[in-house]
């Protein structure tokens, strides 16, 4: 029930008026659906004086086929990105997670580029300015120490959206606007969006912000899914969410790509699944997957959940996901 | 007019009479009076967990503008607690603090940016001690006190030894034993809590609102801590949003809103955030039991010796009961014949435990249950056969003199059983799939009242005017659970008459009858006889009236609710001629109706403290539970419950269902994710994701078998139905998981993560086993 | 700062001055008095505050009321019409779907941009329609029951009408 710091709240109808009322703003934030941003303002994590709503741009909404790649708007809902017929056959991994975020009511207004550029979480740091003053703060936020791991100087705190690893599996990339180009767009790969920082995890520099997201078609005929851990089956963030894409040809794997969420600072694609290409996606080799995944699934303990399960329990989901997609 | 009969309201699905309220969204809560006018209020919180507090400055936040009062300890008049034999709490710290978020001060102020301003400007010195968040290091030796009434931080040690245990277990074919660790779980009823609270300087008189569920022990905490007589204070319970037991003594909210009002001579709102109820607490302590049991091969019980420690926290509220329970109620489920226990509650820095549904027992029938299932198997005895072996036979007395008048757990066995179909389906489920039963039982309101005054224990108006209709005037407070209703349908269904008839008044000091209030199980029970008993006795008024209209002897009336008549040719009178006629002469009509509770049932004297566990009559249930169990992940997944629960007679079935799916549930998420945890005493888990109440995805159908065997002291035969089947869910989910996956968690909650470390050990000792089989083959 | 804010609430079309830091559930329950949404939670967590925003289920709770400019809000509060319960709000009584009511505001709110859309749901359709809202008091069945009452009643309106 912490209540709303005072602030001004501005309505831009283009990207580039978007970008002019940040950059006016002494300590502006860019709003989108705000399911995250405003529990983080009411805790005092956040205190900007402005806030630039995103929602009204029209070109930030839509998700539109283009041929060869498909684009989805920054703004667009994520209910509309599971809902959506032409993401569910080319990306169902992508639909899935989108479907997966939070519960349905969240999903209404609970945006794409809000879910890429959600703030890390950590049981020490999402809590009320009251719980984090009396626990000295933590290194995210206005304090010296880490209390998930005392002595370092690493922030831990996880990446949590569901939605980025499902497109790092697609090769995704997200088209950023900003005043730097004066006005003009930078695109990159989805994992150059992110720094292995929980502090400081997103790449983008002040007044940047997240336009669309465009995905190539996969020419593959891969299949793919999303997975999740958590302990009730709505509303939680992720204890550990795997995307695995997969093809098979003549009984062999051809191209096998896993993504990780809700471990690390930053969502990954996992290492060395090329080892795979070439096997048979048998028992043992869905073993050997699930260990691999478990040895780079380096969780902390950021949530009420250990550490140790969460990397158990990433490796389980991708050998389940790879058996259900069978 | 031959067919006309009384109209029937018991036993007939009623929906709730102030349900169209609740859907409509007119029903006021606390939090929704007045949301513009009144003075916001808020608590300045301990940051520390363990101090002196010595020295306080509120001097700034009462000089900032908009700041119209400022409260401290030095406002309060006394303490307060829920015992009065142990009432060592205070609204507002006095010179100490023991928990993290124990409130020290408190302003009202016209707004809550001003208010929040005000508490950043108060400044309290603290002088740190050691503090103890677990039993373990409160206990140790040399720890600091947290009272100093109370030596070794024990807030109440108990004991029995009754029948002789060691001769049990000596002559027991098998004796097993178990440790359980159960976590904290907290109610996290939907309303977080509030108090609307309004002083006139005037008169002098206070008037609130308060989420509560006991308004009368409410009143007078309010008259203790602001030294104000009874008199003067007005306790108006609005509608409630919930309680399980979190609201059954008077929390700090309540008090600081009243000592706003006052201080400020106006109206003030104290509406506590999400992380504050939690940090109120009053929930079900973290507690370790240590259990062994001794059985026949037929699956007799010989004998049961237990232990029980509870976390209690930082102050005294419900402790000494709460420990009590978990011991006697041991008794009253099953034939024991010989028990010991040790029981020992601890007080810590962390906010104070309280009554949480099926208070006390619901650890010590985790374990018994638990412990039991698995004795079952290897004697290879069916669970249904184990306890069938040892059921009681009503009437009777527990070897701790509980009353035991009706009894139907062997047709709550026989529900489940044929039910679930547990015959066919028991081990033919597949892989990762299983069957867990398990059965509890619950008291319908503690016999003795803890604030004993002589007064009986319910006390029931009904006011008949000139319109035809009555009106119900009771206190007991409607929480939610569906009381105003069945105590509505009792004093209907004793006059015939339509429930419409009938408008209940609830809980406002000024105007209905005092009420201990909603806990225990106690309502249906002691206010729904005080409601047939009122009834009556305005049903011979009216008999009364119509003999004297119809000129027939008042033995010779014929009551059909509706009409009352000489016979069966006779056209008769209306009610409203009736009720017209009872007023000639007389004006309006007021009759009472009481209920006490009768000596046998106060419990027993066999050690001190054994009157807890009295009740007039015990509930029964017995449930089965089917889960699957995700290999990959540890999930657990509840496909169905099954429950049959014994409420005696079921006045409202459609409310006795509510009742028993709900306690079935809340047993589930304590069994499954529910967690209140700390780090160094702060709350770690004081929202709503971190502390996991199950949501509708995860919540399976849950199948209720009413059974009705029938009290003799019952309204209407009834007993309890809002508790008792709650208890009983956690260890048939930890009995069903042992069926599907082959490992017993003796850990709540049974999150994945702990599941999954049962599932990995045994995988490592099932191969140890084959490689050790190996080697010696 | 504030502005003015042009929007329609349970039919009524309005014009409020509003700062921009107010949240929608603050403005619906202390500007307008609309007290029938609730607060459950510090922010999104419970759903209690769940209120259509042009048909759709959103939190209250976490929506500035100035981005609600030109919508059409819908609170349980405006439901029933000519002094009539809805099918819904029916459903909720007869069938036990509300014990203490307080989660019951979201409920039906989510409930129903269900059954505006679906008005034949299945069980898991009313499951995943209403997965964001948290209810102490039923376990859910009686409430999943509630909405199947609703669904039923529409249907045989529909078929008189």
């Amino acid at each position: 029930m912490e209540f709303m710091p005072e602030l001004d709240l501005h309505h831009p109808a283009t990207v580039e008026d978007a970008i002019k009322a940040y950059a006016d703003a002494p300590d502006g934030r860019y709003l989108a659906g705000g399911s995250d941003m405003l529990v983080n303002i009411r805790r005092g994590i956040e205190q900007p004086d402005t806030l630039v709503y995103l929602n009204g741009i029209p070109e930030m909404h839509g998700i539109t086929d283009n041929g060869d790649h498909i684009t989805i708007g920054g703004a667009t809902i994520l209910r509309e990105v599971a809902e959506s017929d032409l993401l569910g056959e080319h990306f169902t991994a992508v639909a899935t997670a989108a479907g997966e975020v939070a519960g349905p009511s969240h999903r209404e207004y609970g945006t794409l580029g809000g879910n890429l550029c959600l703030d890390t979480r950590c049981v020490f740091y999402n809590q009320s300015e009251w719980w984090r003053a009396a626990n000295d703060y933590c290194l995210k936020y206005r304090g010296e120490i880490c209390h998930v791991a005392p002595g370092g100087k690493k922030c831990f705190a996880a990446f949590s959206g569901d939605v980025a690893p499902a497109l790092l599996i697609f090769d995704a990339e997200v088209e950023i606007a900003g005043p730097n180009n004066e006005g003009g767009r930078r695109r990159i790969p989805l994992a150059e969006l992110y720094n292995n920082d929980g502090m400081d995890h997103l790449t983008l520099t002040k007044g940047e912000l997240v336009v669309a997201v465009h995905i190539p078609k996969p020419q593959d005929g891969a299949s793919s899914g999303y997975a999740k851990s958590r302990v009730r089956g709505s509303i939680d963030f992720p204890l550990a969410g795997v995307a695995l894409r997969i093809a098979v040809a003549e009984g062999k794997i051809t191209d096998l790509r896993v993504a990780l969420t809700g471990i690390s600072p930053l969502p990954f694609l996992a290492k060395g699944m090329e080892k795979f290409i070439g096997r048979e996606p048998d028992q043992a080799c869905l073993e050997d997957l699930r260990d691999r995944i478990r040895t780079q699934a380096k969780a902390m303990k950021t949530t009420m959940t250990p550490p140790h399960y969460r990397r158990r329990v990433a490796g389980g989901l991708a050998q389940k996901l790879a058996e259900s997609i069978f | 007019m031959n067919e006309m009969r009384p109209v029937q309201t018991i036993g007939v699905a009623q929906p709730l009479v102030d349900g169209p309220e609740k859907t409509t969204g007119k029903a006021m809560f606390a939090a929704d009076f007045d949301t513009t006018e009144a003075l916001v209020g808020r608590i300045l919180r301990a940051p520390v967990a363990h101090a002196h507090i010595t020295a306080m400055d509120t001097s700034k936040a009462e000089a900032l503008p908009g700041v119209v009062a400022v409260v401290t300890e030095a406002d309060c008049a006394d303490s307060y607690g829920v015992l009065p034999i142990a009432m060592n709490e205070w609204a507002l710290a006095r010179g100490k603090v023991r928990y993290r978020g124990e409130p020290v001060a408190a302003v009202a102020a016209v707004d809550v940016a001003t208010a929040q301003r005000a508490l950043d400007l108060i400044e309290v010195t603290y002088e740190e001690l050691p503090a103890y968040f677990t039993a373990e290091a409160a206990r140790a030796e040399g720890a600091v006190q947290l009272h100093e009434e109370k030596p070794g931080n024990i807030e109440r040690d108990v004991e029995f030894d009754l029948g002789d245990v060691d001769k049990g277990l000596a002559e027991a074919d098998l004796v097993r034993e178990i440790d359980v660790q159960c976590a904290e779980v907290c109610q996290v009823q939907m309303e977080p809590h509030a108090a609307f609270a309004e002083y006139d300087p005037g008169r002098e008189q206070l008037t609130i609102r308060p989420s509560t569920q006991v308004p009368y022990y409410v009143h007078k905490m309010l008259a203790r801590t602001l030294a104000m007589a009874d008199s003067k204070i007005r306790v108006i319970k609005p509608h409630i949003g919930g309680g399980f037991g979190a609201r059954t003594e008077t929390l700090q909210s309540d008090l600081i809103a009243a000592l706003l009002a006052r201080k400020a001579r106006g109206t003030v709102k104290v509406v506590l955030s999400r992380e504050e109820t939690f940090i109120t607490h009053r929930g079900r302590p973290e507690s370790q039991i240590k259990m062994k049991v001794g059985m026949k091969k037929d699956g007799t019980i010989t004998a049961v010796d237990f232990s029980a420690i509870q976390r209690g926290g930082a102050y005294s509220g419900y402790g000494i009961v709460t420990i009590l329970y978990a011991g006697s109620m041991i008794y009253g489920l099953y034939d024991i014949v010989s028990a010991r226990f040790k029981g020992c509650r601890i007080l810590t820095n962390t906010p104070p435990c309280g009554a949480f549904r099926g208070h006390g027992t619901v650890k010590t029938r985790f374990a018994f249950e638990n412990l039991i299932d698995g004795m079952a198997t290897e004697l290879g005895l069916d669970p249904f056969a184990v306890r069938r072996a040892n059921l009681l036979v009503a009437p009777t007395m527990t070897e701790n003199d509980l009353l035991v008048n009706s009894y139907g757990l062997d047709q709550c066995l026989d529900w489940a059983e044929e039910a679930s179909g547990w015959k066919a389906r028991k081990g033919k489920l597949g892989p990762n799939k299983g069957l867990g039963m398990a059965c509890s039982h619950y008291i319908s309101g503690a016999s003795k009242p803890k604030h004993w005054t002589g007064e009986p224990h319910a006390t029931i108006h009904l006011r008949l005017d000139w319109d035809g209709g009555i009106t119900l005037l009771t206190g007991a407070a409607e929480i939610g659970q569906g009381s105003s209703t069945v105590i509505a349908q009792c004093a209907a269904e004793t006059l015939g008459i339509d429930l419409g008839r009938i408008r209940v008044i609830a809980a406002d000091s000024a105007i209905t009858p005092k009420d201990n209030g909603s806990y225990s199980s106690r309502v249906t029970f002691m206010v729904g006889n005080a409601s047939i008993d009122a009834a009556q006795n305005l049903k011979a008024k009216l008999v009364e009236a119509a003999a004297r209209k119809l000129e027939i002897a008042p033995e010779d009336v014929e009551c059909l609710g509706e009409v009352y008549r000489g016979g069966q040719q006779d056209q008769g009178l209306t009610f409203d001629e009736v009720a017209a006629a009872a007023l000639e002469g007389e004006g309006t009509i007021t009759v009472k109706g009481n209920f006490d509770t009768i000596p046998e049932s106060w419990g027993g004297r066999k050690y001190r403290g054994a009157a807890i566990g009295g009740t007039m009559a015990f509930s029964y249930a017995a449930q089965v539970v089917e889960v699957t169990v995700d290999p990959h992940t540890a999930e657990i997944t509840v496909d169905k419950v099954w429950v049959a629960h014994d409420c005696g007679k079921a006045l409202n079935p459609l409310a006795v269902e509510g009742q028993v799916q709900g306690s079935v549930w809340m047993g589930m998420g304590q069994a499954l994710s529910e967690e209140t945890k700390f780090h160094d005493g702060l709350p770690i888990a004081a929202n709503m994701l971190d502390y996991r109440v199950p949501t509708i995805i995860e919540s399976p159908p849950i199948e209720v078998g009413i059974i009705e065997a029938s009290d003799p002291h019952g309204p209407f035969g009834a007993k309890e139905a809002g508790e008792g089947s709650l208890s009983g869910f956690l260890p048939a989910l930890t009995n069903a998981v042992a069926d599907a996956v082959g490992v017993r968690p003796t850990e709540l909650p049974v999150t994945p993560d702990r599941l999954m470390e049962l599932l990995e050990k045994k995988a490592r000792d099932d191969r140890a086993a084959a490689s050790t089989d190996g080697g010696t083959a | 700062m504030k502005t003015i804010l042009s929007l329609t609430v349970n039919g009524v079309e309005r014009d409020d001055v509003v700062p921009d830091n107010l949240l929608l559930v603050d403005y619906l329950r202390d500007k307008i008095g609309l007290t029938g949404t609730k607060i459950g939670c510090d922010g999104g967590e419970c759903g209690a505050c769940t209120v259509l925003i042009d048909g759709r289920p959103r939190h209250a709770c976490l929506t500035l009321a100035t981005t609600c400019k030109g919508a059409t809000v819908e609170t349980v509060d405006g439901l029933s019409r000519d002094s009539r319960l809805t099918a819904l709000q029916r459903g909720f009584n007869e069938k036990l779907g509300a014990q203490c009511g307080f989660c019951t505001p979201g409920m039906i709110m989510a409930s129903e941009a269900l059954l505006r859309r679906n008005p034949d749901p299945s069980e898991n359709d009313i499951r995943d329609a209403l997965a964001a809202n948290i209810c102490r008091c039923t376990g859910y069945v009686k409430i999943i029951e509630a909405v199947q009452y609703a669904a039923k009643a529409l249907a045989e309106q529909e078929l008189v009408a």
